[in-house]
């Protein structure tokens, strides 16, 4: 009898104890993420409608893992404020840091603290500098970087119609995403185009840096047009640049082509009354979700971030590819047949 | 003849002007595009914003006061007239609550400085700062692009009138308005004698704290309603919007003659100053100087024509060019 | 009985206590070592340039282009490193390009007569714009190791940033002759009234260019140790950096109008501010939050002081 009694007993505490695991530390059977995690998402800065919609990809991300996801930033977009930001998730021992660098080297130190800590750190959106490619598991870029460059030159030449000379209005001439796609460009353009060239006849005299500023950005796109007035096609891949553009060439009523990077919501009327043929963008949103999932899988040791390895996030598996990158595709192109539907996405 | 030539030098706001007519001279000879009339029309564009803070600086910088507030009260109102329409209001509204938050922030200011007796610069200091923090609050990360901008705000932006653009001739107004109230309305005048010499106007009679004080609610005023010309010019508007510019409007202010130490310049001087700021700045680009120089190259220029007018004003009795403020 | 007369100072150090204290209570990660070496990281850079801006504001000066200063030495050590300087000689570059900034802004004021408010505007773009020329669009980020160390790590064995050391020795050495010394009374005396001074037999220019170079100098400074913590130098570093100096001079006490000030009223301001911003990141105050506290923290500190003058005279005229 009491051999009995002391074989139920062990098998209801065993039970009891599986229960009881499964209550305190519950997996999500899909992705053996656990639940409750905490994590730091800090965008460029704040007050931004970009970073917003990668806010919202972040925390439906984190809801459907069931974690806390705190967006915190500074309103200023400098690699200072946002060491801050930084040096307080760390402080707060969240479990992961995910992070848009404002500067690709300023941060680099904190962020090394934080891996310390032992605070799974990713970038979204914006990478810390190739050197430093340590103090990240892994950065979730939008496409190859190459892509978003050649795919710019194409929405270009096609509004030009194949012809004639092109600009670049640039943003920063810091910012690391710009010189990839500046040099990806580059020999694209005169390869794809043999008709088309780069004004002043070389790429470094094409750049004007607008500094993301929609004075300065105004003021470069002018700058172009006086030193160049007969440019058939400029192209701004910055949301402040592209915008400002649009908006100076149609209040003076110029022919010159503009294309670039803008969010979806924010380029429509510029798209619809004809101001601007094509503009692109990769979905922001995605950026932020599968960052979320990447820290998830991270925290739980099922990712390294090593080149091979991949993870899964929602309905997709991303794998990454030499210097640590997970790429999410080719950006999406809008032109006036689609940006009624994406305007109300992001 | 002689005594005219002689009086024609003695203007305070020549030396500037010689200095920007050399610019401008050196900058078309190397790029004919930059005389053209799109060329020109692209600075008196860009000069606008400028040159209409640095006309509302004029008046409590001669004051030997500072507010550099401007720059976070012009991007509020810039956009809130350009959210009024998703508001679910009329332009009219947004006017008036741009007006409205214009005077406000001066009313502050001014009763701060002029009634407290505290220190301009630290009190316009932190209601840039105060009025930066509310306004972003309520902007957070919303853009105004250009379908939202109303059409009345749009048509000023957009169109010219016998080839100058509409902003401009608003600020030109502007300018001979408030420049002919400096010379002709004593309470105006009062200002000049404020900066020149304090306890002396206290000791004549003028009521200081009362002129301070309106001083700065004009220049608030003024403010408020130059984000609908920041709206009109670049059909957009966020959080962003007017960060830093009040230290090109006080730079305008000082290069166009209009002292630091107060009692003395004018509003034409100004917009002469904004002026030549703007033609530098589009020099640069006409001139086709690399991208790296240009910043260095703007604060060389700026250094030497604080220096020539400092240099110049001190060999002759400065008078103005509207006669003597002195 | 003493009157205890209440200097705004001693308000600055009743709200650092203050501060603190709300700190630690609402905030279980406040009252960290941790988040004390943070914030003396993150005040350093302006504690250093603060403390040459006292002797200048006091002096009835200005500088609005120390931050611009700061970055072109930060540019001018990842310059000279990058073009193969030994990086102890780097340093020594930027210092003595601070200096030369200063001494530049002193010889426009003093020699050629431009006030000092204007021309620093000029100098602040002229110096970022160097910067520019520098550096182009090509941050240095590959610094020597066991510099960067000292940029971000604490001294061992304690919680204390390096940066402490260099904090602590120019602070000592800024108060000592700001209140002790015939230097620190000639600045007091020229920013009363600069004629009287100068009639008084001190040397008014001289100082005022001394102060200028002094300043630039405390710039190259910080721009030395902002360089070693952001194990980077950029041309586009420590924008708007100026007016929060200011306004933790200002905040400390120290009057626009000069001739008046204490040194540890300005350090006790930077180490308000510093915990003040530190409390409400670490309460989850948004960005924007901390730009109306530091606005209301600045009027209050110009205001209270005033508003307590009018009382005590309208209590005045109505007793006698």
């Amino acid at each position: 009898m009491q051999k009995k009694f002391t074989r139920i007993a062990v098998a209801t505490a065993i039970v009891g104890a599986l229960f009881a695991t499964s209550v305190v530390a519950p997996a999500s059977a899909a992705t053996g993420i656990k639940t409750g995690l905490r994590i730091a998402v800090i965008p460029k800065q704040v007050n931004s409608g970009y970073f917003e919609a990668w806010n919202k990809g972040a925390q439906k991300a984190c809801k459907e893992l069931q974690a806390k996801c705190d967006f915190i930033g500074g309103t200023k977009a400098t690699g200072a404020v946002q060491v801050q930001f930084i040096n307080k998730a760390i402080q707060k021992k969240y479990d992961a840091i995910i992070v848009a660098a404002a500067d690709q080297n300023a941060i680099v130190p904190s962020l090394k603290k934080a891996q310390k800590a032992g605070i799974i750190v990713i970038t979204s959106d914006a990478d810390v500098a190739a050197a430093s490619a340590s103090a990240r598991t892994v950065t979730i870029a939008p496409s190859e970087a190459s892509r978003i460059g050649t795919a710019e030159v194409d929405w270009a030449a096609e509004a030009a119609g194949k012809k004639g000379t092109v600009a670049i209005l640039s943003a920063a001439a810091t910012a690391a995403n710009q010189k990839v796609w500046i040099v990806a460009r580059g020999p694209y353009l005169t390869m794809t185009y043999p008709d088309m060239k780069w004004v002043g006849g070389s790429l470094d005299k094409a750049i004007f840096y607008g500094d993301d500023d929609t004075t300065k950005s105004t003021a470069q796109f002018n700058a172009i047009l006086s030193q160049y007035p007969d440019v058939a096609a400029i192209i701004a891949p910055t949301t402040v640049g592209v915008l400002a553009a649009a908006a100076e060439k149609k209040k003076k009523n110029l022919s010159v082509k503009v294309t670039g990077l803008r969010l979806p919501s924010q380029m429509a009327p510029y798209i619809e009354d004809g101001t601007v043929e094509k503009v692109g963008l990769w979905n922001p949103i995605d950026l932020g979700y599968v960052a979320v999932y990447a820290a998830g899988h991270a925290k739980a040791k099922t990712f390294t971030g090593k080149t091979g390895s991949s993870f899964k996030a929602g309905t997709k598996t991303y794998k990454v590819v030499a210097g640590g990158i997970a790429y999410l595709g080719d950006p999406f192109t809008f032109t006036k047949s689609n940006i009624a539907t994406f305007e109300k996405v992001y | 003849m002689t005594s005219l030539i002689q009086k024609a030098l003695r203007i305070r706001e020549l030396p500037i002007f010689l200095f920007l007519v050399l610019v401008a001279l050196i900058t078309g000879v190397a790029n004919p595009a930059f005389f053209t009339v799109a060329g020109l029309q692209d600075v008196l564009l860009g000069v606008s914003i400028v040159a209409v803070l640095a006309i509302a600086q004029t008046l409590v910088i001669v004051m030997k006061h500072i507010d550099l507030s401007v720059g976070s009260t012009i991007g509020f109102t810039a956009y809130v007239m350009g959210a009024a329409g998703s508001w679910g209001h009329s332009v009219w509204w947004g006017l008036a609550v741009s007006l409205g938050i214009g005077i406000a922030v001066g009313a502050i200011n001014g009763f701060l400085v002029a009634y407290m007796k505290l220190p301009s610069l630290v009190v316009t200091l932190a209601t840039l700062y105060l009025v930066k923090g509310i306004f972003n609050e309520i902007a957070g990360g919303d853009t105004i692009t250009g379908d939202r901008v109303p059409e009345a705000v749009n048509a000023i932006g957009a169109n010219y009138f016998f080839g100058v653009p509409y902003i401009y001739i608003i600020v030109f107004v502007l300018m001979l308005v408030v420049g002919f109230i400096m010379k002709r309305m004593r309470a105006a005048r009062d200002l000049y004698a404020i900066g020149s010499n304090l306890s002396a106007s206290e000791l004549a009679g003028i009521p200081v704290a009362r002129r301070v004080f309106l001083a700065f609610v004009a220049t608030g005023a003024i403010t408020g309603l130059a984000g609908v010309l920041l709206l009109a010019r670049y059909n957009t508007a966020d959080a962003n919007s007017g960060v830093g510019i009040e230290l090109y409007a006080i730079a305008a202010c000082v290069i166009g003659g209009v002292a630091i130490a107060g009692g003395i310049g004018t509003v034409y001087g100004a917009m002469i100053g904004a002026v030549l700021l703007q033609t530098i700045t589009s020099a640069l680009g006409a001139l086709g100087i690399p991208q790296f120089w240009q910043l260095a190259v703007n604060g060389t220029l700026l250094i030497a024509a604080i220096s020539l007018d400092r240099y110049l004003s001190s060999r002759v009795k400065p008078t103005s060019i509207m006669g003597s403020h002195e | 009985m003493r009157k205890f007369n209440f200097a705004w100072e001693h308000g600055v150090a009743v709200f650092l206590v203050v501060a603190i204290a709300l700190g630690s209570g609402l905030s279980e990660f406040f009252a960290t070592t941790d988040n004390l070496s943070f914030i003396i990281q993150d005040v350093a850079e302006i504690a250093i340039i603060a403390l040459a801006m006292t002797y200048l504001i006091i002096a009835g000066e200005i500088d609005l282009s120390v931050a611009s200063t700061l970055n072109l030495s930060s540019a001018a050590v990842g310059f000279s490193f990058r073009n193969g300087m030994p990086f102890e000689m780097a340093i020594l570059v930027g210092l003595l390009v601070g200096l030369a900034c200063g001494l530049l802004n002193g010889y426009l004021v003093t020699v050629v007569g431009l006030p000092s408010l204007a021309v620093t505007i000029g100098t602040l773009a002229l110096f970022r714009g160097f910067a520019w020329v520098l550096l182009g669009n090509e941050p240095v980020n590959e610094l020597p190791e066991n510099w960067i160390v000292l940029g971000y790590e604490n001294i061992p064995n304690t919680f204390l940033p390096w940066s402490t050391i260099p904090v602590v020795i120019l602070a000592l050495l800024a108060w000592v002759i700001l209140h002790y010394t015939r230097i620190g009374r000639w600045t007091y005396a020229i920013g009363i009234n600069a004629e009287a001074a100068k009639f008084s037999g001190i040397p008014v220019a001289r100082m005022k260019l001394a102060l200028f170079g002094v300043t630039g100098l405390m710039s190259g400074v910080a721009g030395v140790v902002y360089t070693l913590r952001f194990a980077s130098a950029s041309p586009d570093g420590a924008v708007g950096y100026e007016l929060d100096v200011i306004a933790a001079v200002l905040f400390g006490g120290v009057a626009i109008a000069g001739g008046l000030g204490t040194l540890w009223g300005v350090l006790a301001a930077v180490l308000s501010l510093g915990v003040i911003r530190s409390a409400m990141q670490l309460l989850d105050f948004t960005g924007n939050a901390l730009l109306i506290v530091s606005g209301a923290l600045l009027l209050i500190s110009v205001v209270l002081p005033r508003a307590i003058e009018l009382v005590k005279d309208r209590r005045k005229s109505v007793t006698v």
